[in-house]
């Protein structure tokens, strides 16, 4: 995948004829396959964009960071799309404040060339909305992405507390997952909200616990399955175990659903009523 | 720092006996800013009460803990006092509810006591977070909207009528009346039903204060007590009623006919139809399914016909909205579907196994025989017959696991007729247990029982024709021996459930319903025609199963209710609402998603943000739909909106000292 050539092209004439105030795209890193999320406000920083199979970070959340600039344009794969669904959803951009160059995604690749672990789950590669495409749909291969949720399902209750321990043992709550993820978007985050004895600086299992388990919720029905806070994770957490966990269960429960940001209509599953609705838990 | 007051209740024995009461007190002694604590035998009384005020003033308390029952039980008891007796706000109060959720679900004082103190601490650390209350008053609009025009919902709007009030009448179906119009007679005065019950229709088609919209749905309601915004669809009708004299020429000349609902399946009627002579109102309507104009664009016939041009085939589906101070539910009851769980009496093959229902209309003078008993496959009068009772009922395998508690007395009734009409007929009935509760009921019972019933007991494991009878094999569990009947007419007395409608209009109104999907009641006994959504009320059997005098009697407990609150004109508001903090509120919506009042709206502010101003979109309540639910406050993910009196942190200060 390189459409490095047609994002410059496209992204220098949309600021120049003045359709976008700035593009966020990739640049280059210091590394041959390392790329750095950028905002080019000109042409000239336009011309320096990449868009490769490394460009692994999802840029959709930047968009809150840029709209006061005007109007938006932003390289925008499926996780993108999704991303700018989820904030319309959440009432935080209106559609008309971004301009998405679609890119029909083939997967980020490592250093090594293997494919990422959530490029390999995804579902949906190319860009569920985009106001341009750039070449042809990609295929969408669809693999498996509940795999390791059906681990966890296989596991005895005390191998699942287990796993959780762990994860929580192990979580430093430095909160990257939260600042990288589209779905956050608080102004203030209930993990800043001190309450004594539940939110410390200490360092503590069940305040991680609290922290990881809440957070995961606060995004359940709203995940878009970008990864991205796997992908931030300092310490290799496999938080998307959780989130799969949940967009199963729900389309199971209330499905069909096949995962948040694929359209900007509300409400969402868990604070969605219907009449039938199952009420097996009442 | 606060000086809180704990009360514990003795209740008598009902807490006494199972929680060491005293212990509670002393333990509450101990507990973070506890100033005073002491057990009273019935806290609830005017010494009790009485007791709380004299201690709040001498040991200067400015909150209280009252360990007690349910706060559904006594918590306005004790607002009241706080209000009229001292000084402290009433909404400085916690109960901590060690009889319904302590002392009457443990056995062991050594189990019960440290819980009930666990939850007397739980409220201690709530009450601690606490904040002054204050209530207004807001206007109660002077309109009831009665959904289901059964006897019970006709009793209510009469009776709410005739104290001056407008009320509008929904009924899905083209008339008024109910189930009761198609019964025979009524037990156990043995009086026409219709003769009593089309009376009440009339007087509430010609009430000047009663509006009835038939073939009508309530589609959606807002708002909240005194002020419930209804929208209702009135079905296309295809007549214009202002031009229809009811003459019923069209219906004599419509050539397409169908099953009639009213003779529950026993006999036809035409596309255009009237359902039964008395109607109300006595006008007919098209049945667009079987009519022939609508259906293939030929025939027109009745319009030809109509002397009065009244036939309109571009008739439409209205809908209108209007306000109502309040609404009554009286949507009855359906029968239950023996045939899909009945598959051992032929799941509805044999054509001479009828419901209760079916055999009131055999039974009726107006019915599709007449009055006289003939059963339907080929119009013979049975000369055997068996009536089976708790069929679907008390049975959670196959039905519902409750009495229909009528059942008892209309198959004695049942029994009764027949033997009555046929004079040289048998009558077996089989039962599980005979449940005659009621004024003239049990005499009404062994009266049957001296016309000649003969009552099994026990049911019928299987029914099979032969030779032109139908077999039902049972056992008589008195005598331990198999029974067998051979019967030319079954009659299956079957359980009541809820109407079909019961579930949507519960959706439309958040109206609680128990597990067999009858409305539940504020309280059983303290408020059984009350619900737990404020302005909404329940009479007759959408409540519970019961029989007319029952559902007469709940339908003027409602309408008593109804009357009471449009009389004061005004309610007062309940303080205990959300509020959004603009600091913390992102303007994500989600709360005004999930508000099932309405009640939240997005707005644009101007605030300061990091040291400079900006204009941005938070959540806005509006205290006037606002009734506390909550819901807003749990999908709120930063916590910009709490629950005055059920603050977040409240709660987290009671889980904190729960988990101590």
């Amino acid at each position: 995948m390189d459409f490095t050539e047609q994002v410059r092209k496209r992204a220098s004439q949309l600021i120049e004829e003045g359709t976008v105030a700035c593009v966020i795209g990739w640049s280059a890193g210091r590394l041959k396959y390392q790329r750095t999320p950028t905002c080019a406000d000109t042409p000239e920083q336009a011309s320096n964009l990449v868009c490769d199979q490394h460009c692994e970070h999802a840029l959709g959340k930047y968009v809150l960071e840029q709209k006061d600039k005007g109007r938006v344009g932003l390289v925008a794969r499926g996780c993108e799309s999704r991303a700018i669904n989820r904030l319309i959803a959440d009432r935080q951009i209106n559609r008309e404040d971004v301009y998405l160059i679609g890119i029909p995604c083939t997967g980020c690749t490592t250093r090594d060339g293997v494919e990422l672990k959530r490029c390999h789950e995804c579902q949906f590669r190319n860009p569920v909305i985009y106001d341009e495409l750039l070449g042809e749909p990609a295929p969408e291969p669809k693999n498996d992405r509940f795999a390791d949720v059906r681990k966890l399902e296989a596991m005895s209750r005390e191998e699942r507390r287990a796993f959780f321990d762990l994860m929580y043992e192990t979580c430093i709550r430095c909160h990257a997952c939260r600042q990288a993820c589209p779905c956050c978007t608080c102004k203030v985050c209930f993990a800043e909200q001190e309450r004594e004895g539940w939110q410390g600086k200490q360092f503590d299992v069940e305040q991680a616990r609290y922290y990881g388990v809440t957070r995961s919720f606060h995004v359940a029905d709203r995940c878009i399955e970008c990864g991205e806070c796997e992908r931030v994770c300092p310490m290799g957490l496999p938080l998307m175990t959780l989130m799969h966990k949940q967009i199963k269960d729900i389309d199971e429960l209330f499905g069909p659903y096949e995962g948040g940001g694929l359209s900007d209509e509300g409400p969402d599953a868990l604070r969605t009523f219907k009449t039938d609705d199952i009420e097996e838990f009442m | 720092m606060s000086r809180i007051g704990v009360f514990v209740c003795h209740c008598g024995t009902n807490i006494a006996a199972t929680v060491d009461v005293q212990a509670v007190a002393d333990a509450a002694r101990l507990m973070p800013n506890v100033a005073y604590a002491t057990t009273n035998k019935y806290t609830c009384s005017d010494p009790g009460q009485q007791a709380i005020a004299d201690a709040i003033k001498e040991h200067e308390l400015d909150r209280i803990v009252i360990a007690s029952c349910s706060p559904r039980m006594h918590e306005q008891t004790f607002r009241k006092m706080l209000a009229e007796k001292t000084s402290i706000n009433p909404y400085l109060l916690e109960i901590a509810n060690i009889r319904e959720q302590c002392s009457w679900v443990h056995k062991d004082k050594a189990v019960s006591t440290p819980k009930a103190i666990d939850l007397v601490a739980m409220a201690v650390a709530k009450v601690d977070t606490d904040k002054n209350l204050y209530t207004s008053t807001i206007p109660v609009n002077r309109k009831v909207l009665v959904v289901g025009a059964g006897i019970a919902g006709i009793q209510a709007a009469i009776d709410v009528a005739d104290a001056g009030f407008p009320v509008t009448l929904v009924e899905r179906n083209p008339s008024i009346g109910g189930k009761m119009v198609k019964l025979d007679k009524t037990f156990p005065t043995m009086d026409c039903s219709a003769c009593i019950c089309t009376p009440k229709m009339s007087e509430a088609g010609n009430h000047p204060n009663i509006t009835i919209k038939t073939l009508s749905e309530v589609e959606k309601v807002t708002g909240y007590i005194g002020n419930f915004e209804a929208t209702i669809r009135e079905r296309a009708k295809y007549i214009d009623y202002d031009l229809c004299t009811g003459c019923g020429a069209c219906e004599t000349k419509c050539p397409s006919k169908t099953t009639n609902e009213f003779d529950e399946g026993l006999s036809l009627r035409k596309a255009i139809y009237k359902p039964f002579a008395q109607a109300v109102p006595s006008k007919p309507t098209i049945d667009a399914k079987t009519c022939r104009k609508l259906t293939e664009g030929k025939c027109g016939v009745c319009a030809k016909i109509c002397p009065t041009g009244a036939i309109r085939y571009d008739d439409t589906d209205r809908t209108t909205t209007e306000t109502f101070g309040a609404i009554i539910l009286a949507t009855g009851y359906d029968l239950i579907d023996w045939t899909k769980i009945y598959g051992e009496y032929g799941g509805g093959r044999y054509p001479d196994i009828v419901t209760g229902l079916q055999f009131e209309r055999l039974v009726n003078a107006s019915g599709p025989t007449e009055g006289h008993i003939q059963r339907p496959s080929d119009h013979a009068e049975p000369k055997t017959l068996a009536i089976i009772k708790c069929v679907g009922s008390r049975d959670p395998h196959k039905g519902v696991s409750y009495c229909s508690r009528a059942c008892c007395m209309y198959s004695a009734k049942h029994a009764h007729q027949y033997l009555d009409k046929v004079k040289d007929g048998r009558c077996f009935v089989f039962y599980m247990d005979v449940r005659c509760a009621g004024k003239g009921y049990d005499e009404f019972y062994m009266n049957t029982l001296h016309d000649g019933a003969v009552y099994v007991r026990g049911r019928v494991s299987k029914i099979y024709p032969e030779n032109g009878k139908l077999v039902c094999m049972g056992e008589d569990t008195l005598s331990g021996q198999v029974v067998r009947v051979d019967a030319d007419m079954v009659v299956l007395e079957t359980a009541m459930v809820p109407n079909e409608g019961a579930s949507q209009i519960a959706g439309v109104l958040n109206a609680q319903r128990g597990p067999e999907g009858f409305f539940t009641e504020a309280h059983p006994k303290l408020r059984p025609v009350k619900t737990n959504t404020a302005g909404v009320y329940l009479a007759g059997v959408a409540q519970g199963p019961k029989d007319i005098p029952d559902t007469v009697a709940q339908a003027g407990a409602a309408a008593s209710k109804v009357i009471g609150l449009l009389a004061r004109g005004q309610i007062e508001s309940n303080p205990m609402i959300v509020q959004v903090d603009n600091a913390k509120c992102s303007g994500c919506g989600a709360c005004t998603d999930i508000c099932p009042y309405g009640a939240i709206e997005l707005t644009e502010v101007s605030l300061r943000e990091n040291s400079r101003k900006v204009t941005r979109t938070v959540a806005k309540p509006n205290p006037g739909l606002c009734q506390g639910c909550g819901a807003c406050t749990v999908a709120c993910r930063s916590g910009a909106a709490d629950l005055l009196g059920f603050t977040n942190e409240g709660i987290m200060r009671e889980m904190e000292a729960l988990l101590r």
